[in-house]
């Protein structure tokens, strides 16, 4: 059953892969394994679309597929029960509303095993910091797609140096116009130029 | 009113003599420049935003200072929706403006969320069969009255929007006629989204996902419904405006959202569809392209010769699009929207060179920014852009090296490989 989910997932089957999960739930399978096998569904999706074999439309809704399914699964996951591999803060910069990038890295991060805190878009230097200081968080990602989110960007890296957790954690920075220069410009430690980028980073600095 | 003035000593025809040689693939006197300014003039300007777009006279203000301190250039780009709701008549999506929802001093920022319903998919088809050449209109009007609650789908939203429509465009016809007696041309007098990208829009990208899955065929059928409407609505904005040639924005084609695959086969027949319509009614279209368009260059080859212009924004690969597409359309771009932010003028200068010497070789090229001048460009870097046609791409003074462009196939770079450290993955400024 667990190999079936993960097919159905991976060739991005919205309907059939519920159906799966829920018939799956009812037959009383092991939450977790079940979990496990959206993963692995999800990693072929991440491979696929790093091969030019599946586009945007294909991440896009494989990610929501996987919440769909999680939000089925999360009642009967015991809390404790998944340990995460670490802890990341992701948000769109101040000033920008853009979100589908963020939206699909947070997706793969927790499909990876990271706790995700998503604190949304137009996201004040101030927040990040006060959620990376509450959370422990190993890492901070933030996206942007404006131009104009270059100086937020850099912002939120500085603010995170003030309060003096900028040695603690990693900050990677994401989104269309992102490249080495940004980096720069940002002060931040990586960039990633799509989520498969973004889940390698997360595997360096937290493992 | 006709363009006379030469802009620059060495000139030897007006801007519309060499905008107009430039698209119809001749060598003209040098590159044309279109530096698509306009968020960036409210910040050159010191105002805001929300001003820039309801004052026309600051607007006119703040474009006359990027003019007088930046220009002259060639090829005048006009945006700016004196209404919100204008906006949507061109891009279906819900949108947070300055002045309204957003600070004043923001750019507008649209939003991801469904406004059109599946069965929108077949009413397009119902209006097309019953009013195949007015289909814009209605389409356009359900989805602003859902964008925006001040406008309803009825007599009085329509004979409101008309109004605004028609104030939008006396004062875009005033500014086309300012631009001309300064010797400045007008890009285009309309500026239509190309409908599978319009779809895209207004669906929000998670559900088009989900029609492209489940309902690949309804996308490409609704399509082809809307090009009728949409070619009426170009000939008679274009009539009014007195500029024969159409901004066809494609904002959602490039490999950057969907597959070559989908492009082709749900994307490109309408699109094709749409401009041979126009070069056959005598408009020249520009294809709008943002994202990456490597792999769907062979594509734009079916369209016709000489009459279109594909306008890229940093992603695709000019050079690899001059080798590939050059002896066919006009190419146009790409000067990225980080470089213009935060590069220096001196790489802003290189960049424009390696332009003019290789994507303007044999003509066929149009200087400008990918996408749009961002607007925290450095005033130096935009200057060092639109100065670098005079300095280096006057035809009669440049010795031409390399192949001509479509026969250097094996010099092509390799899908996917970026031209440069300037190179973006996706999107405007």
């Amino acid at each position: 059953m667990s190999e079936r989910i993960a097919a159905l997932i991976a060739e991005v089957e919205e309907d059939k892969t519920l159906e799966e999960v829920r018939r799956a739930l009812d037959d009383g399978a092991d939450p977790l394994s079940l979990v496990e096998a959206l993963r692995e569904g999800m990693s072929v999706v991440g491979e696929k679309y790093e091969a030019k074999e599946y586009f945007l439309p294909d991440l896009i809704l494989s990610a929501e597929i996987f919440k769909e399914a999680i939000a089925l699964i999360e009642p009967r996951l015991k809390s404790d029960s998944i340990s995460a591999r670490g802890t990341v803060v992701i948000g769109t910069a101040q000033g920008d509303i853009h979100d589908i990038g963020k939206n699909i890295v947070a997706t793969m991060l927790r499909c990876n095993g990271y706790e995700v805190h998503d604190l949304g878009v137009d996201v004040p230097p101030g927040a990040f910091v006060e959620k990376a200081a509450q959370t422990g968080a190993g890492m901070v990602a933030i996206s942007g797609l404006l131009t104009l989110a270059f100086d937020a960007m850099r912002d939120t890296v500085d603010a995170l140096a003030e309060a003096g957790l900028r040695d603690r954690l990693k900050i990677i920075i994401g989104g269309g116009p992102v490249n080495e220069k940004v980096l720069d410009y940002c002060g931040a430690d990586a960039y990633g130029k799509d989520p498969s980028e973004a889940v390698r980073l997360a595997e360096k600095h937290l493992g | 009113m006709k363009v006379t003035k030469l802009l620059y000593p060495k000139d030897t025809m007006t801007a519309e003599e060499r905008l107009q040689a430039a698209i119809n693939l001749q060598v003209p006197d040098r590159v044309p420049s279109c530096p698509f300014i306009y968020y960036y003039a409210a910040f050159h300007a010191g105002i805001t935003v929300h001003e820039l777009w309801s004052e026309p006279k600051k607007y006119r203000q703040a474009i006359d200072g990027c003019y007088r301190d930046l220009g002259p250039w060639d090829v005048y780009y006009p945006v700016n929706p004196l209404r919100p709701e204008l906006y949507t008549f061109i891009m279906p999506m819900k949108a947070r403006w300055p002045g309204i929802d957003l600070p004043p001093d923001s750019i507008c920022q649209l939003l991801e969320e469904e406004i059109m319903k599946a069965e929108d998919y077949e009413w397009i088809g119902e209006l097309a069969r019953k009013i195949p050449r007015l289909t814009y209109i209605p389409f356009f009007m359900r989805m602003i009255s859902r964008a925006w609650d001040d406008v309803d789908e009825d007599a009085r939203g329509y004979v409101l929007m008309l109004s605004r429509l028609v104030w939008n465009f006396a004062n875009w016809r005033y500014d086309f006629e300012q631009m001309k007696k300064r010797g400045t041309t007008v890009l285009y007098g309309f500026l239509p989204e190309a409908a599978f990208d319009t779809f895209s829009l207004a669906r929000g990208f998670l559900e088009f996902s989900r029609d492209l899955k489940k309902r690949p065929r309804d996308i490409a059928r609704a399509a082809d419904d809307l090009t009728e409407g949409y070619l009426f609505a170009c000939r008679l904005i274009c009539a009014i405006m007195g500029v024969k040639r159409v901004e066809v924005f494609v904002h959602r084609s490039s490999t950057d959202f969907i597959s070559p695959q989908a492009f082709r086969e749900l994307s490109f027949p309408s699109l094709k569809a749409l401009v041979e319509k126009l070069v056959a009614a005598g408009i020249n279209p520009i294809l709008h392209c943002d994202g990456n368009w490597d792999m769907n260059l062979e594509a734009l080859r079916e369209l016709p010769a000489g009459n279109c212009v594909v306008q890229f924004d940093g992603p695709t690969d000019i050079f690899l699009a001059k080798e590939i597409i050059g002896d066919r359309m006009c190419i146009m771009g790409d000067v990225p929207a980080d470089l213009l932010a935060l590069g220096s003028p001196t790489e802003v200068d290189e960049y424009c060179h390696r332009l003019i010497e290789e994507v303007g070789r044999g003509g066929g090229y149009i200087m400008g920014a990918g996408c749009e001048i961002p607007p925290n460009a450095r005033s130096e870097n935009v200057k060092a852009m639109i100065e670098s046609v005079v300095k280096y791409s006057y035809y009669h003074e440049r010795r031409e090296t390399g192949p001509p462009a479509g026969v250097a196939a094996a010099s092509r770079k390799p899908y996917g490989e970026k031209n440069g450290p300037f190179a973006r993955e996706a999107g405007c400024s």
